[in-house]
């Protein structure tokens, strides 16, 4: 039955462009991340694809190890040298890359000499430069230090959290184990950059899938001979969900999965076991204490949650509908809608709108926590917990629904 | 085995669709008469447990059909009026997907659905899309996928709708050979659809049963008369005003009448053998105009200018 049920989904014209759509998603997914990875040679051009991530990771090699405070000077005074060559001096564009293409080698752990001593909310690409070898005590104190000034002292942060978030922010951050390894895991962040995109645009592709799943029989008028057949109000209705679970799981799995391995097999998956915060820049004040590896298994599980809930939802609108055209507007609403409601309601109803699941990466960088009772939670692993609970419990709704459904 | 029909009523709104409506069916082919908007349509889908009741019991075998559930639908066999089917499937992969939601296992479904396609005349079709299936062929294996449970009750509704004479007459045989050992109501507006096939005749009209009975009790039951009368071209709409014309044949030096009356309406009217046509109209004559009026036309009842008393 369920066999039948997913070929119903795939022999449609419409179900085999679909698939078609899949691949270019996904070609062109693989292809923009390598294509974006850029290497700077000594001759000052830009060189792009998979030569350039092999040669950066060539560089990068150099600089793997425990970031300390020993590593943190030497990135310090190879910068300095480099900046008084003639070439960095120098006006010209051409010289001045061919200088950039000798810092290449320690451009994540200069990234976070800049986070490190500069302003909490700016990021400034020069103020490595500015770093002197006396201030490099303080390279991983400064991180919660930063926290608590700008906790204290910003309008806007003394106002959105309350004093139990605050110290949970503060907790979070001194307990990030120091000092970090360090190993170059540009494939990660390449991963992360297009992961949301890959992520959202396959949703709305399996919300086209699906949509028709249970208003297919109401708009073929084969609804009649469906519900009177001896398995039309049970197990035919369950095989109808189990079609949907699966193909959802099977292409979101297959799109993510060899979207990893085609990106980590092309720019390297070295870093897996470094900490988020090593990427530098806004990562470095990322609060949650994870590895690259573990933000790779939420960013797919949180899509994946997401994804259920999105589908489950537009599967209980097409059946109360029977219109696969008002339920394929559900993930598009869902996904699109929270970007319109910026401003009209609180970062905090933003940070759990189901659309964040999709885009967990972008998620960690926000400080959105919740005060529950006596404690205080971050919100990814409510968003988690409550999509993944919304999903279950939609399960049964969609199968009431259906099974009820009268024969007009 | 008998289905009871106990004081069915189903309401939409304001509307009684199906009205108190009580009958017992055993095996036998039954024809359920009536024009469009009868209830037929609402009765047949009540049977089939796809719309509840307002009021009134279904009973199989003295069970009511809606707490049997499962075990009810596992007895039924459903052709409905609109036949819908997924239109990418293959005659073989749809009537294998009905197989399988109707219960048979796979072995079993591949050699009933063999069968069947043999029976109705579409084992050359059985790797086809369904959408590339002409309107004689859909109907076949609608009937086809009705038969795959090898039901104990088997509803058609409005079986022959669309179809050209030539498949009307090979779908009734078809359904008069497949009728053996069980229940088949069979709902039509096409007196002829049923009149060869039908042990019984129920006879449908604003949600009521009107008449129900054989044949040939049918006939009997109607108190007017079946009159044959030759007139000319300019006397037609003069009957047509007085009397209720059940048929009307034109023909080279006039008209041929034939009219439903107690009394001879002209001194050269010869007595007819009545026909369920003429019954029909005269059970139904007022909303088988209208609906002739509204350009429904299949009923080859009295023509344009009709106007029943």
């Amino acid at each position: 039955m369920i066999r039948f049920e997913i070929k119903k989904i795939f022999c449609r014209k419409s179900g085999k462009v679909v698939l078609l759509a899949l691949a270019v998603l996904l070609a062109v997914s693989c292809y923009m991340p390598i294509h974006d990875t850029r290497y700077v040679n000594e001759q000052g051009e830009t060189e792009r694809g998979l030569g350039a991530a092999r040669k950066l990771r060539e560089a990068k090699k150099e600089w793997s190890g425990l970031v300390t405070e020993e590593q943190v000077k030497r990135v310090l005074r190879e910068n300095r040298r480099i900046n008084q060559t003639a070439e960095a001096r120098s006006e010209e564009v051409k010289k001045q890359d061919i200088a950039y293409s000798w810092k290449q080698g320690f451009s994540d752990i200069r990234e976070m000499i800049n986070s490190a001593f500069g302003d909490f909310q700016e990021y400034d690409y020069f103020k490595a430069d500015s770093v002197t070898e006396t201030e490099v005590g303080d390279f991983y104190s400064n991180r919660p230090a930063k926290l608590k000034e700008w906790l204290e002292t910003d309008q806007m942060a003394r106002g959105e959290f309350s004093e139990e978030e605050k110290a949970y922010l503060l907790r979070q951050y001194e307990k990030l184990e120091t000092p970090f390894y360090y190993e170059d895991s540009d494939g990660w962040q390449h991963l992360f950059e297009w992961a949301p995109t890959v992520i959202m645009i396959t949703v709305l592709i399996l919300g086209f899938l699906t949509a028709g799943i249970f208003s297919s029989e109401f708009q073929l008028k084969s609804d009649a001979i469906f519900f009177s057949s001896y398995y039309g109000r049970d197990k035919a209705v369950r095989s109808k969900i189990a079609a949907g679970l699966l193909t959802v799981t099977a292409i979101y799995w297959t799109m993510l999965l060899l979207y990893t391995a085609v990106v980590l097999g092309a720019l390297g998956a070295g870093g897996a076991d470094c900490p988020v915060q090593s990427a530098g820049m806004s990562s470095w004040k990322i609060f949650y204490n994870i590895t690259f590896l573990e933000e790779y298994l939420l960013v797919t599980a949180g899509g994946y949650v997401g994804c259920l809930f999105m589908i489950l939802v537009t599967m209980l609108v097409s059946t109360k509908t029977r219109s696969a055209v008002a339920a394929v507007m559900v993930p598009f609403l869902l996904i699109f809608l929270p970007a319109f409601l910026s401003g009209v309601v609180t970062n905090r109803v933003l940070g759990l709108l189901p659309d964040r699941l999709l885009q967990i990466n972008l998620a960690l960088h926000y400080f959105n926590v919740y005060r529950l009772g006596s404690r205080v939670i971050p919100a990814i692993p409510i968003l988690f917990v409550t999509y993944g609970v919304a999903a279950a419990i939609l399960i049964p709704m969609l199968y009431h629904s259906y099974r009820k459904a009268k024969v007009w | 085995m008998e289905l009871v029909i106990n004081d069915l009523t189903k309401e939409f709104e304001e509307v009684k669709a199906v009205n108190h409506v009580t009958c017992t069916l055993g095996n036998g082919v039954y024809g359920l008469l009536g024009v469009n908007g009868a209830g037929k349509t609402t009765l047949m889908r009540t049977l089939c447990t796809l719309l509840s009741p307002t009021s009134g019991s279904i009973l199989w075998d003295g069970q009511d059909i809606f707490q049997m559930d499962g075990q009810y639908r596992k007895i039924l066999g459903y052709l409905p009026q609109e036949f819908g089917f997924y239109p990418d499937f293959t005659v073989e992969d749809y009537l294998m997907y009905v197989s399988s939601i109707k219960g048979l296992r796979p072995a079993v479904a591949k050699r009933r659905v063999k069968e069947l396609l043999h029976q109705v005349g579409l084992s050359g079709a059985a790797g086809q899309k369904m959408k590339r299936l002409s309107g004689g062929m859909k109907r076949r294996a609608g009937i086809a996928q009705a038969m795959l449970n090898n039901p104990k009750v088997l509803i058609l509704d409005e079986p022959t709708a669309g179809l050209d004479p030539g498949e009307r007459v090979r779908f009734r045989n078809l359904i008069s050979e497949l009728s053996e050992d069980r229940l088949v109501l069979l709902s039509t507006h096409i007196v002829s659809d049923v009149e060869y096939i039908a042990n019984e005749l129920l006879l449908m009209a604003a949600g009521e049963l009107r008449y129900s009975g054989t044949p040939s009790q049918v006939i009997a039951s109607m108190p007017q008369k079946v009159w044959k009368l030759r007139v000319s071209r300019q006397e037609v709409e003069n009957y047509l005003h007085r009397y209720q014309i059940s048929n009307l044949k034109a023909e080279a030096d006039g008209v041929e009448l034939r009219i439903l009356a107690d009394q001879r309406p002209h001194p050269l009217a010869a007595q007819a053998e009545a026909t369920l046509e003429d019954v029909f109209l005269y059970y139904f004559g007022s909303q088988v105009f209208m609906q002739e009026e509204e350009g429904d036309c299949s009923h080859r009842l009295a023509g344009k200018w009709g106007r029943g008393k």
